[in-house]
């Protein structure tokens, strides 16, 4: 494999408890372009890997208001501005009953932000990864735990990297085509 | 911002040595054990027998919705007095039955009940056939099913508005909030699991069409980190969509000012009465699928004795709904209230009166309180199914005795109702099941990665 | 075994007493004026009051049902505080030999024949005291077996007490949704005899619920700097706190608001007048203040961890909605009294912490008796060892 065609090292361990542990002496060796592949979530390895807070709250927030705003307003602005009738002897801003459509729109807008907040935030949908060329790399999604350490990384050296991962007890360090 | 759980160390009653999941499991063994089901056991004779009655029956719902649209909603048993007939009866029905799917994975996620993890995914997508079914009945009975989009705001040249003071529009935006939010729900769940079929599968098919689902997950603990806060949330909005959905659907009757509709104990004795059915069609799919797919280690009997306390607790809210509204239609002293109560019980419809406080409340209020027949799987799927009979009933009479008689005697009449409604009826069942077979054959029916989380914490303790 | 009350809040509970003497008895100084406006403040306090103890009796038998680490740190708190309704029992005695005094269905100009034939038979001065001694004597009974099998599990530590507890509670909570139902009919609701709402019991059982949680909160904060209660009281228990007020605080929204929005829209002869009274005048204001201080800040501010995670803040926060649980039930009752807008009585606040000094001083004296965790309950054990 020629060098600049390399991605990164892949090591596969175990258990979750083994992944955690090289995660942190990874990034105390000084490795920061580094990910973890895990078949479940495993609590504390995102912090481990460096990444504390996550943008997704924040954007549920923002749609959630703009769903509760946006839900009332389409009801009061045809009832009231746009074309006010009177219906049943009821005043035109009847706001009472502008809430049930407005806290569905709320709740609809929330929702939405979060499932499309979360797939953008991770870049989905990704046909094409180069993780995915790693030998055994399916068994992320089954039963082993998966540490990637990538070439850009300015620490990464193919051959003292691969010594650093194999002294983890890596189970397997395999090369990552991109 | 966002609900956190209630309880982080909630260490639920548990009746020691009745574990979530069965000793003895790894990663490994849970994750080939749930997903052969999908990808290499195949498909088996059970299974095409109990499809194809389904399908059946599937085919019997198209074939009275063709006479609908050809004929016209004549075909129902509704008229005047009682323009309201089966239609809205079942999709009530139908909507409450899908809210313990949600309640379980959502409102369970929140207050961190390790129990819900082998039973969120097939409630959830109960959740979601339920709503599909419920949906037909509005549809159904409109007259004009095409222009069914009069409903939707948009500025249309005729300068017309939807009525938003009308519940019935709510009601609109409730369900189909409720469907989008569900579907997402459970999708967000299933891309992990999809992931691992695509990796596993062996037919090229397979891989390709689970690899294009699970849109390239590949387990990264930054993609977990934000997709379980998405989770959290997702679960956070869920809780409330669900009561305030059940909540809309009792506003169609208690704003309108008909006795034994216009009720103010409606929302939360509707909510409590939908989960309480929910929970009983839980409990009706998940007994003999953990016996036919042999997922005991799963299923365990703590879940059926949780559901079955969960029916006992919403059952009582149901009975207290039934009996404010008896105690208040006497001490209002308003004569129509009244004899809108007494005509429920000693009218024409008395029976049927009768046999649903017989089946909500006399034999599940009674029998549910003994922990020995919660723990008794062919008691408790007996009483699961006459939940439901009962459920239904109590939408029948809510919606038939309260019309039927109305202020004025001359213009009472009875409703009876048709063969169409009745095909109608059991051919949405017919929708339901056969979602439900294909389900359990193409998609993974237990969540695989939360029951591999689930051996993980179970190891660590 | 020197786990109990610190000896600091020796003070706090003859405070609480010498407190609620006084101004018990200036209000009742005060009644020697106008005896009708004393019992109109009383019914408000003792309301409340009443409904604090038995919001802290339903806490209590929902976390023997459901467990949660977060019932323990409350346990004797609920338990000490649901014993205060026999003090209630007590006070309920005036009311009852006054009820033509406050209730205009019992009031000698009552025109009784007119009333429909149902209610003529339950809004009946004998029937109305023979409820009223019944509620209380359930309750009681109810609490006495609560607390003596909670005593007996301090003792023995017999694991098996776990199931006694939980077989009471079963049926206990059944017992009372009815009687608060029942019991916010006849003292609340049937001050304006013609209206009538099926909702009503549940919200008075959300309020209750609520002004006990809160409180609990409160006191929690104060005592958790100290053994034993710094073992078990981290950050995220006021978060679990947070989290029960915020589900209360919806849940009361959200039923105030059904019970409005059913009315609005029926707008019928029988019902909307209750409203009509609630939302004009100066009543609308207080309708406003609800909103937005019973529900809008405190619902947002509940949803932010920070909050629920900061002590201090969330005790404050829970005593704001302890007052707008107060100004609720003064809210629901007092338009019936003053039907143009709320008007200003000494007796109103002499009562309502008059009443409320003597409830804390039978809260403290009841929480000295026992140690403050339940150490011998086998979920606590399982959380301390594994938590």
């Amino acid at each position: 494999m020629r060098k600049h065609a390399l991605y990164g090292l892949m090591a596969e361990f175990e258990t979750a408890d083994a992944l955690l542990e090289a995660v942190r002496k990874a990034r105390e060796a000084g490795y920061r372009r580094l990910d973890a592949y895990t078949p479940f979530p495993v609590e504390g390895l995102a912090d481990a890997l460096g990444f504390h807070t996550t943008r997704v709250p924040l954007i549920v927030l923002i749609g959630g208001l703009i769903g509760c705003f946006g839900g009332f307003f389409l009801q009061y602005y045809p009832n009231v501005i746009g074309y006010p009738l009177n219906i049943g002897g009821k005043p035109y801003d009847s706001w009472p009953s502008f809430i049930p459509i407005t806290f569905e729109l709320t709740i609809l807008c929330a929702a939405l932000s979060a499932v499309f907040g979360m797939l953008a935030l991770n870049g989905f949908p990704t046909p094409y990864h180069p993780v995915f060329n790693a030998p055994r790399f399916e068994l992320a999604s089954q039963n082993r735990f998966f540490l990637l350490l990538e070439a850009r990384d300015p620490k990464f050296d193919a051959e003292k990297t691969k010594q650093f991962l194999v002294e983890l007890k890596a189970f397997e360090v395999s090369e990552v085509a991109t | 911002m966002g609900m956190e759980p209630i309880g982080p160390q909630n260490t639920p009653v548990v009746p020691p040595g009745v574990p979530e999941i069965a000793p003895g499991h790894t990663y490994g063994s849970v994750t080939d054990k749930i997903s052969a089901i999908v990808l290499t056991r195949g498909t088996r004779k059970g299974w095409w027998v109990g499809f194809l009655i389904a399908f059946a029956l599937l085919m019997v719902m198209h074939y009275a919705i063709a006479m609908v649209l050809f004929i016209g909603v004549g075909l129902y048993g509704i008229n005047i007095p009682v323009g309201w007939g089966f239609a809205i009866v079942n999709f009530v029905w139908w909507i409450g039955i899908g809210h313990a799917g949600t309640l379980i994975s959502a409102f369970l996620l929140l207050m961190r009940q390790k129990w819900r993890t082998s039973i969120n995914r097939f409630a959830e997508a109960m959740t979601i056939f339920a709503v599909s079914c419920a949906g037909v009945f509005p549809l159904m009975h409109m007259g004009r099913p095409w222009l069914f989009y009069w409903l939707l705001p948009y500025p249309d040249t005729m300068g017309v508005w939807p009525q938003f003071r009308s519940p019935l529009v709510w009601d609109v935006f409730a369900v189909s909030t409720y469907a989008t939010v569900s579907v997402l729900f459970w999708f967000v769940g299933l891309i992990p699991d999809l992931a691992t079929l695509r990796d596993q599968a062996k037919k090229r098919i397979a891989q390709f069409v689970y690899g294009f689902l699970s849109l390239g997950w590949r387990g990264s603990a930054i993609h977990w980190r934000r997709y379980e806060m998405a989770s959290l949330l997702l679960a956070g909005l869920a809780t409330p969509l669900v009561i305030s959905v059940h909540t809309v659907v009792s506003f169609d009757f208690t704003i309108a000012i008909i006795p034994g509709w216009h009720s103010t104990i409606f929302p939360p004795y509707f909510v409590a009465g939908a989960i309480y059915s929910g929970f009983a069609m839980v409990l009706t799919l998940a007994i003999p699928l953990r016996s036919f797919y042999k997922l005991e280690d799963f299923v365990t009997m703590r879940h059926l004795d949780n559901m079955a306390k969960m029916l006992l607790a919403t059952g009582l809210i149901v009975a207290y709904g039934y009996m404010m509204e008896t105690f208040m239609a006497f001490y209002s002293g308003n004569p129509f209230d009244r004899y809108m109560i007494m005509n429920r019980m000693f009218g024409p419809y008395a029976p049927w009166y009768w046999l649903l406080i017989t089946c909500n409340i006399a034999i599940p209020m009674t029998l549910l309180w003994s922990s020995k027949i919660r723990r008794n799987v062919k008691a408790l799927f007996c009483i699961s199914l006459v939940v439901q009979l009962g459920m239904w009933l109590e939408r029948f009479i809510i919606v038939v005795t309260s019309l039927h008689r109305d202020f004025v005697p001359s213009s009472w009449g009875m409703f009876y109702p048709t063969a169409i409604d009745f095909l109608l009826f059991f051919g949405t069942i017919g929708l339901f099941f056969t979602l439900f077979y294909l389900f359990i054959r193409y998609l993974p029916m237990i969540s695989i990665f939360e029951m591999r989380e689930l051996v993980h914490k179970t190891a660590e303790e | 075994m020197n786990d109990s009350l610190p000896p600091q809040y020796d003070r706090v509970q003859q405070g609480s007493l010498v407190a609620g003497v006084v101004l018990l008895g200036l209000s009742i100084a005060l009644g020697f004026s106008n005896w009708t406006q004393f019992f109109r403040s009383y019914l408000v306090a003792f309301i409340f009051w009443t409904g604090m103890g038995l919001g802290c009796m339903a806490i209590l038998m929902l976390h023997h049902m459901v467990g949660g680490t977060w019932g323990f740190a409350l346990r004797r708190l609920l338990e000490s505080g649901a014993k205060t309704v026999r003090l209630m029992a007590v006070l309920a005695i005036p009311l009852l030999l006054i009820v033509p005094k406050l209730y205009s269905w019992a009031a000698p100009e009552a025109d009784r024949a007119a009333m429909p034939p149902f209610k003529r038979f339950y809004l009946s001065r004998t029937f109305f005291t023979g409820r009223t001694i019944f509620y209380f004597a359930a309750w009681i009974v109810l609490i006495y077996f609560l607390n003596k099998f909670s005593a007996e599990q301090d003792r023995t530590g017999e694991p098996g007490i776990l199931r006694r507890l939980q077989n009471l509670s079963g049926p206990g909570l059944l017992i009372y949704g009815l009687t608060v139902t029942y019991a916010s009919v006849d003292w609340a609701m049937s001050l304006e005899p013609k209206w009538f709402s099926t909702i009503y019991g549940m919200i008075f059982m959300v309020t209750q619920a609520l002004s006990a949680t809160a409180l609990v909160t409160v006191v929690v904060m104060f005592l958790s700097d100290r053994k034993p209660l710094s073992d078990i009281v981290t950050p995220l228990l006021f978060n679990d706190f947070g989290n029960l007020l915020l589900v209360f605080t919806m849940l009361w929204a959200y039923l105030s608001f059904s019970q409005y929005l059913i009315i609005w829209a029926g707008n019928l002869q029988d019902e909307i007048p209750w409203y009509m009274a609630r939302a004009s005048g100066g009543w609308a204001w207080v309708a406003l203040a609800l909103i937005v201080f019973h529900f809008a800040i405190p619902f947002f501010l509940l949803l932010m961890r920070f909050i629920k995670r900061r002590k201090r803040i969330l005790a404050a926060l829970a005593a704001g909605l302890i007052v707008m649980s107060v100004i609720d039930i003064y809210w629901l009752t007092v338009p019936a009294f003053e039907p143009k807008g709320p008007e200003f009585h000494l007796t109103d606040y002499g009562t309502l912490i008059g009443i409320g000094g003597l409830w804390m001083w039978l809260f403290l004296s009841q929480l000295r008796k026992r140690p403050l965790l339940p150490l011998h309950d086998p979920r606590l054990e399982e959380v301390l060892h594994h938590g």
